[in-house]
């Protein structure tokens, strides 16, 4: 009798606190294909206040950026987040990519150090989401190692995904072929930089958390 | 007669090279015809490196393919340190959280021994 009063109070507010707990979303990706722009995105409408800075520059995240208690509504319903943005996943760091921005050789080194740090830190803070948006650039081609190798990843370890086909606003963007590449996830094109779409994105968002 | 977009490499018609790829791993070729050589090869010797890529962007986009990128695959190392500032990284290492191994050259091994007892990552 005890166990079963036990259990059912174990239960009831088990679900309480599921239902207010802060739902931890990774935002993952290559380099470039605008993470940052997106937690910025996020942030800001909901915030009122950016994350991190962004830049043309590739691994211009090179530590694990959090902000929390992001309170997203849509349609009727709120959640709060904690935003989880993270430097690019790349199989190859090469400091003379930096130097065509113009960059100094010692600080393209330097950066090129930070960056490969950061696919580390990236990858183990997959421990601590609880779902995952893969960030790509939807100008790109999407069947590379990096991008496989995520999704593949967080399908094994059972995280819930959802694929944001990033700068649909320019001309070389195609998402039916992210859209092919990935057919099993729900994937939703945006322009995080104008916030185009964004509102479809919320919803699957709202999807997505509701699969945990 | 067909030259090699990349190393210059001159090769005959019919040559196993314009179908498996040229020896520098160059897939693309300028075919020239024998008594037009002299004159084509002025053009192409003239291109700089940034041109030539450029071509090989244009016809992979004519033909609706996306530049390939070779993908990493390491030996016991999961993370190669070609030189500074060069990094190559194993990702199905990482994500399945093998003990990080620098290689530094041949024979040369930096393993992370907190990495390796520490599986779970940071707990935050």
């Amino acid at each position: 009798m005890i166990r079963i009063l036990r259990d059912f109070t174990k239960r009831i507010f088990g679900q309480l606190f599921r239902g207010r707990k802060q739902v931890k979303l990774g935002l993952y990706g290559p380099p470039n294909s605008g993470k940052t722009t997106l937690a910025n995105r996020i942030c800001k409408d909901w915030l009122g206040e950016e994350l991190g800075s962004a830049s043309k520059i590739p691994h211009e995240t090179r530590e694990v950026q959090v902000k929390e208690a992001v309170k997203i509504k849509s349609k009727g319903k709120e959640l709060n987040f904690n935003v989880v943005d993270t430097p690019g996943i790349a199989t190859k760091i090469d400091y003379e990519d930096f130097m065509k921005h113009k960059m100094k050789p010692q600080d393209a080194k330097k950066r090129a150090k930070e960056a490969t740090r950061g696919v580390i830190e990236a990858i183990k803070w997959l421990d601590n989401v609880d779902a995952v948006l893969v960030v790509l650039d939807a100008t790109e081609n999407p069947y590379s190692q990096v991008n496989i190798t995520i999704v593949g990843n967080l399908a094994a370890r059972k995280i819930p995904v959802m694929v944001v086909a990033n700068k649909i606003d320019l001309k070389k963007a195609k998402i039916k072929k992210v859209e092919a590449a990935f057919p099993q996830y729900d994937v939703v094109g945006i322009s995080a930089e104008n916030g185009k779409n964004m509102e479809e994105f919320y919803e699957s968002l709202f999807r997505l958390v509701n699969k945990r | 007669m067909h030259q090699c977009v990349k190393c210059s490499e001159m090769y005959d018609d019919g040559a196993m090279e314009i179908l498996k790829g040229c020896k520098c791993g160059g897939r693309f070729f300028f075919f020239m015809k024998k008594k037009d050589i002299d004159a084509v090869k002025e053009i192409t010797v003239n291109l700089t490196p940034e041109a030539k890529e450029q071509l090989e962007n244009d016809a992979m986009e004519l033909v609706g393919q996306d530049k390939e990128e070779l993908p990493v695959i390491l030996d016991l190392e999961s993370i190669r340190m070609n030189e500074p500032g060069k990094f190559e990284i194993d990702l199905i290492d990482l994500f399945n959280g093998k003990p990080l191994v620098f290689k530094l050259s041949e024979g040369k091994y930096i393993i992370d021994i907190v990495s390796t007892f520490d599986k779970d990552g940071d707990k935050r």
